[in-house]
This record gives C-alpha cells, sequence and structure tokens, in this order.
C-alpha cells in the first residue's frame, strides 16, 4: 500500500503546484455555477427591466388600471412614447408601436384599441405584438402581460356577466339581476361593487379573435389576447436564426485562444528565436499573428453562418453585406481578446486555463447561452461590457431582424472600440511581458 | 580586417550579470570560436551580435555598422544556427526552408537554387519532402543549419550546434562548417566541448561568468600552460603504489581511470622516463598528450569546462 499512497500523494501535490489545473477545477465550475445560480434560482429569479412599449387608445377604466398594473410591475420598463423622425418624443400610435418592437428596442407591444371594451361586446381585446427574438424572453414577457390582464379578470368577469343579463334579461329585470350579481362577486372575488354597478365607470368590452366560438371558452369570451409576431415570422428556422450567433462565437473564442497561443510553442521551440534573428522585428510578428487570428475568424465565423444556412436553412444572403460587416468587426474583438490572453499568459496551459474561464463566463453573461434579461441587473450591466454582447446582438439584428447599414453601426463601433482597447492593452502587455525573451 | 567588433558590452538580467565589460574583435573570414561552460554568457553574446538582445552598456558593429534590436537591415549579413532545433516539426524540410528563406526578401528562383545546393550539401535532398518530424536528431541539425543559410551571410553565428549529434553526424557538421569557412564565411562558434574548439577554431575567446578570460589563437593560449604536455599513466595495482615518485615531477590527478601528470617547472622528459624505467613500469602505461583547452581553462578557473 505504500508505494500507492506515495503516488497517491505525489499525484496532489503535482495538481497543487499546476495552478491552471486548480483554476479549471475550482474556479471555472464556482463562477459558471454563480451565473447560472444567479439566472435561474437566485435570489433575483424574476427579470427586471424588459422595455415593453403600450398604448392604450380606449377609454375604459379597466383597461387603464391594466396598463398602470403593467407600469408597476418590476420585470417591465413601460414605454408610451418614443423619438419621430425629427427627433421630437411624440406618443405611440398603432404603426410607430410595431415599428419600435421591430427595431428591437422592446421585447413586445401591449395596444389597448379604441373598442378594447366597446359596448356592444362582452369581451375585453388586447393586441399583443411580439419579437421572439428570444423564445424564452418573449414566454416569460407574454405570461407577464397575462398575468397582469388577470389581474383583472375577477372584475372584467362581473362586468361581462352584467352586460349579459342586461343584454338578454332587459333593463328593468337587468338592474335586479345586476345588484345580485355584483353582491356574488364582492363575496366570492372581494371586488369593490361600485365599480361595475355604474356602466359608465365601466365600459369593459371582449372580442377573441384567436376564438371563433365564444361560446366554446369561458374565458376567452371574458379576455382576448390577440397575439402577433411581428418580427422574423417569415424565417424558415428561427431557432437556429437566433442561435447560431452564439454558438459561432463560442466556438471562434476557442479557436482562436488555441490559435494565439501559438507563440508559445514557436518561443519553446526556439522558432521564435530564430525568427527574430532574422530581419523581423516583434512588431512584425504581432501583426502577423493579428492578421493570421482576424482572418482565420473571418473564415470560421463565415464557414459558421454557411453551415448554418445549408442545414438550418438560415437566411445569410438577404441581408449579406451587414452580415460581413458584423462578422469582419466581431472578428476584429475577438481577435484582440486572443491576443490579450496570449500578452497576459506566460505558458500555453495558462493562457488556456484563463481562456476557458473568460470564454464560459463571456458567453454566459454575454448572452450566448440564455437571455441577458434572466440575470440580475449587475449582470445585464456587465454583460454590456463583454463584446460578446454587442457581437450577439448585432447577429441578431442582421439575421433576425433584418436591419440595414446604419442600424448595425453603433455595434460595428462599439465592437471596434472594445477591439481597440484590448489591443492597446495588449501591446503595453506585450513589451512589457517575456514572451520574446 | 575587424568584422564584428565588441566594445566593452555589459549585459545584466534580474539576477545576473550575464556579460561583464567584454571586448572582442572578429576578424573576416575566420572560424572563431567561444567556449565557455554552460551559463558563461556565450548565448547571450550571440544574441548581441545577432541583435536578439539590446547591449545595456558598450557597443557592438558589425563592418561599422551599430547592432541594435531595431536594425534589421544588419540582419541579413548573420545567419543564426540556435542552439535548439527552430523548426515547425509539421512542416516539410522544404516548406521549412521556404518560409525561412522568405523572411531574408531573397527572390524565388535563388531561393530554390539554394534550397536545392543547401539540401544536396547536408544530404537531405531526398528527404526534403518529408515532415521533420520524422527526421532523426542529426537529420534536424543540419536542416538547422542550412535554415541559417538561405540569405547567403557573411557571418554564421552557430550556437553549440550539435548539442545531442551522434558522432557521425557531428563529424558530418563539422566538415560542413569547415567547408563554408573556406568557402569565405566568418563564423563564430560557441561551445563548451573544448575538442570541438581546437578542431574548428583558429581563434578562441575563453568566457566564464560574463567575462573574457582568454583569447587568442588555439596554440598561443595554450602556451599559457605552464607545461607543453599531459602525461597520462595507467592506473593499476602497481601505478598505485608508485604515486609518490610520480610526485616527483609534477602535480598528479587522480582521475577514474587514469592518473595525470602535469609537470613541473623543472621537468625532463628523459629524466621522467629513465625513472620510471628503473621502477620496472611498462612504457605502454603510459601516453604523451597535447595539452588541452580543457586543461587551460581548469589552469585559469580552477574548475572544469563541464562542471
Amino acid at each position: 500500500m505504500k508505494p500507492v499512497y506515495q503516488l497517491f500523494k505525489n499525484s496532489y501535490r503535482l495538481f497543487l503546484n499546476d495552478r491552471i489545473a486548480v483554476l479549471l477545477t475550482f474556479v471555472v465550475p464556482m463562477v459558471l455555477m454563480t451565473i447560472f445560480g444567479s439566472v435561474f434560482s437566485g435570489g433575483n429569479s424574476t427579470p427586471q427591466g424588459i422595455p415593453i412599449a403600450v398604448i392604450n387608445q380606449s377609454n375604459s377604466d379597466v383597461t387603464k388600471q391594466i396598463v398602470a398594473t403593467l407600469d408597476t410591475m418590476k420585470a417591465f420598463q413601460v414605454i408610451d412614447s418614443a423619438k419621430d423622425e425629427q427627433g421630437k418624443i411624440v406618443p405611440f400610435d398603432t404603426i410607430s408601436i410595431k415599428e419600435f418592437v421591430k427595431k428591437g428596442r422592446a421585447t413586445a407591444a401591449v395596444v389597448f384599441p379604441v373598442d378594447a371594451y366597446a359596448d356592444t361586446s362582452s369581451a375585453l381585446r388586447i393586441k399583443f405584438y411580439y419579437d421572439p427574438k428570444n423564445e424564452i424572453e418573449i414566454q416569460t414577457v407574454g405570461g407577464l402581460v397575462e398575468q397582469a390582464v388577470f389581474k383583472h379578470f375577477p372584475s372584467i368577469m362581473a362586468q361581462s356577466g352584467l352586460r349579459q343579463a342586461k343584454k338578454f334579461l332587459g333593463t328593468e329585470s337587468g338592474q335586479a339581476f345586476n345588484k345580485g350579481i355584483a353582491s356574488l362577486v364582492s363575496k366570492y372575488f372581494n371586488v369593490d361593487t361600485s365599480t361595475f354597478l355604474h356602466p359608465d365607470k365601466w365600459r369593459l368590452n371582449r372580442s377573441d379573435s384567436d376564438t371563433s366560438d365564444a361560446g366554446s371558452n369561458f374565458m376567452g369570451n371574458i379576455i382576448s389576447i390577440d397575439k402577433e409576431q411581428i418580427v422574423g415570422e417569415k424565417l424558415k428556422n428561427q431557432w437556429a436564426t437566433r442561435g447560431i450567433g452564439g454558438w459561432a462565437l463560442t466556438f471562434l473564442l476557442f479557436a482562436l485562444t488555441a490559435s494565439s497561443s501559438s507563440l508559445f510553442d514557436e518561443r519553446k521551440s526556439g522558432v521564435m528565436l530564430r525568427i527574430l534573428t532574422s530581419p523581423v522585428s516583434r512588431v512584425h510578428i504581432l501583426w502577423s499573428k493579428y492578421l493570421y487570428n482576424m482572418s482565420l475568424a473571418i473564415v470560421q465565423l463565415l464557414f459558421m453562418f454557411a453551415a448554418g444556412w445549408l442545414i438550418f436553412q438560415v437566411d445569410i444572403f438577404s441581408n449579406f453585406l451587414n452580415l460581413i460587416l458584423i462578422i469582419i468587426a466581431a472578428s476584429i474583438a475577438c481577435t484582440s481578446f486572443g491576443m490579450l490572453l496570449a500578452a497576459f499568459s506566460k505558458t500555453r496551459q495558462q493562457a488556456n486555463g484563463f481562456g476557458t474561464l473568460l470564454i464560459l463566463t463571456m458567453s454566459a453573461i454575454g448572452g450566448a447561452w440564455f437571455p441577458t434579461f434572466l440575470m440580475p441587473s449587475v449582470i445585464q450591466f456587465l454583460s454590456k461590457l463583454t463584446f460578446v454582447y454587442w457581437a450577439m446582438d448585432g447577429f441578431l439584428q442582421v439575421l433576425w431582424r433584418g436591419v440595414g447599414t446604419m442600424d448595425i453601426l453603433p455595434h460595428v463601433g462599439i465592437l471596434l472600440g472594445i477591439g481597440t482597447i484590448i489591443n492597446v492593452i495588449s501591446i503595453r502587455q506585450f513589451k512589457r511581458g517575456d514572451i520574446f525573451s | 580586417m575587424t568584422l564584428i567588433d565588441i566594445e566593452q558590452v555589459t549585459k545584466k538580467f534580474p539576477s545576473v550579470v550575464a556579460l561583464d565589460n567584454v571586448t572582442l574583435e572578429i576578424y573576416e573570414k575566420e572560424f572563431f570560436g567561444l567556449l565557455g561552460p554552460n551559463g558563461a554568457g556565450k548565448t547571450t553574446l550571440m544574441s548581441l551580435i545577432v541583435g536578439y538582445l539590446n547591449v545595456d552598456s558598450g557597443t557592438i558593429t558589425i563592418n561599422g555598422r551599430a547592432v541594435t534590436q531595431d536594425n534589421l537591415e544588419i540582419r541579413k549579413e548573420i545567419g543564426f544556427v540556435p542552439q535548439t532545433v527552430a523548426l515547425y516539426d509539421e512542416l516539410s524540410a522544404l516548406d521549412n526552408l521556404e518560409m525561412f528563406g522568405k523572411l531574408y526578401d531573397t527572390g524565388p528562383n535563388i531561393l530554390n537554387e539554394r534550397i536545392r545546393e543547401q539540401l544536396n550539401a547536408v544530404g537531405l535532398y531526398e528527404r526534403r519532402k518529408d515532415k521533420v518530424k520524422t527526421y532523426s536528431g542529426g537529420m534536424k541539425r543540419r536542416l538547422n543549419m542550412i535554415c541559417s543559410l538561405l540569405h547567403d551571410p557573411k557571418i554564421l553565428l552557430c550556437d553549440e550546434p550539435t548539442v545531442g549529434v551522434d558522432p557521425q553526424s557531428r563529424n558530418a557538421i563539422f566538415d560542413f562548417l569547415e567547408s563554408l569557412n573556406r568557402l569565405g564565411k566568418t563564423i563564430v562558434y560557441t561551445t563548451h566541448y573544448m575538442e570541438e574548439a581546437e578542431r574548428l577554431c583558429s581563434r578562441i575567446a575563453i568566457i566564464d561568468h560574463g567575462i573574457i578570460i582568454a583569447l587568442g589563437p588555439t596554440d598561443v593560449l595554450l602556451e599559457k600552460l605552464p607545461y607543453d604536455e599531459t602525461i597520462v599513466i595507467a592506473k593499476n595495482p602497481f601505478t598505485l603504489q608508485k604515486q609518490s615518485v610520480f610526485q616527483e615531477f609534477g602535480a598528479i590527478i587522480d582521475e577514474n581511470d587514469h592518473f595525470e601528470l602535469k609537470p613541473g617547472d623543472d621537468f625532463k622528459l628523459s629524466g621522467f622516463f629513465s625513472r620510471i624505467e628503473t621502477m620496472g613500469l611498462k612504457y605502454q602505461w603510459v601516453e604523451l598528450r597535447r595539452p588541452t583547452l580543457e586543461a587551460l581553462f581548469l589552469q585559469l578557473t580552477g574548475r572544469r569546462l563541464r562542471d
């Protein structure tokens, strides 16, 4: 047993002396566990500040109350106006609110039309326009909107009942019925009867375009939410179109980490020394590596998107030039990241260890794996500091939304800016470091 | 004519002074040896000559032009053979040669011609398309060397190019280097094998702890020894008994398998042989050897070259 014990002990000694192994064994899982935990089960599991656009064209008090409820929900940031072409802030109308969602400035729009609750109808009718750029997000948003609406279900149901009674029983009998039903509703649903005993105060209406036979669906007779996807509805494979950018970026970052780390192999083998004793400067080497990695990144991203087109029918050609633009910007930022790793690491193993930690972390908080809206506000803020977020969003804008060049210029600018900052830091570190010595 | 002029050069690293005020001239077309133990400063000096490192103080000039990290042009006159086999293992010999050759702006036709010549010269032409990882150690060393010759440099710096090489390949490398020197190339050769320096170099600098402790033609350096030859005496029961007799003639060093007698000031060879004859010592147990650089190094530093 003694040899077994000695070898066992030696294995631990070697492991503890290998900082990268320790990092990958303990730190990486801990960081990722923290992020996943924050997203799915942490103290802040309720999403916050999801932008939704709302217009209420109805005079009904109940719609006003629903809007007020939406406004008070932490999950939402309710927007009711936007800047027009002249830069003036104007309230939404039915056209501008859809454009607002189409441009990605809000996840969804809730519209209470003029006839949301007309006298002639028995149900509340709501239009819900949405952009399913992220399936989880839109399901959450839809659910929360329904929750806000159904919070007022008792009142709406009671009002509908009153109306139907009035319609079929006549005014006098209706009034008597109203009082009876009011007291029952008040008793079982804890509603102030005065709110629905005065028709001038409540003008609830109900229609449900999803349910042709109103009588077959009681809930549908009371509240109808008419949902309409207004972005990406024509795309063949919505799931792949949304996800391809994230997959491509994650694999690209791993590839670039490995590629940038080739500097360590060249140093170790002596090739670096041989090159540096020829008419080649350190700057030449860095530029050659940078350009090589960048071109590799562009080719890899193009390959990934081409594979997405071939296998999943992702439409990459409708907005191809803008896709190229965002691919180049993302490649520059990702390449800079690879160079940064090489600059701050002392060995290939170290670069790979740091790379794994940073790539997984950035991919997680940058939105490559799950939507950022699920994360705590601090992480949502940090997310926007990562180039993964901007690259991901850029791909989404181009492929999902089909936006024009002007609309992705901010993404391109931010990616190039991040790339430049990282490059400056890398070059400074390369000068200080010992990769060339 | 001086080709490389090293003037009062000092180079320090955080924990060590690698070169301390070194002054040295290397002449055109000579085969110059830089001899010293590991860590003496040989590789640092080579790195400074080729401009891979910058000096802390002093100057290095080649043909009157200063060598610095930024002076890339001057590197076209130098071929550097690194201590390690600095090749891309996954590429073929041909790919390696093309890649390194093109760094010197050599025209494609000239480069191809030189690649062919050099591959033939070191006997690798038939294997030119094979990946380097399939080569033997000696083949890699030869390829390592010719990678530094494709731009036809005036100066060839060889930093211990025979480390880990079998005797046959080593001799092939020596022959190749000697032929290059005959063709007019100035060769600076570092080694800690004194027999290599003795065979190849017309002039030698012995370096230790970053200081040049001896400099000159090999024969002149050996004259610094207080004796002309070493007497090697076989170790056996008889000679073991007679150690005290040998000590009458000089210092005795007990090596593992033999004694070495370093003759004293008034040593006379005829007197030594008549004395051992009277003792009944057999002549075949005694061998006269030329003094070596190893002995010179020992004399100068009190240490062996490979300690």
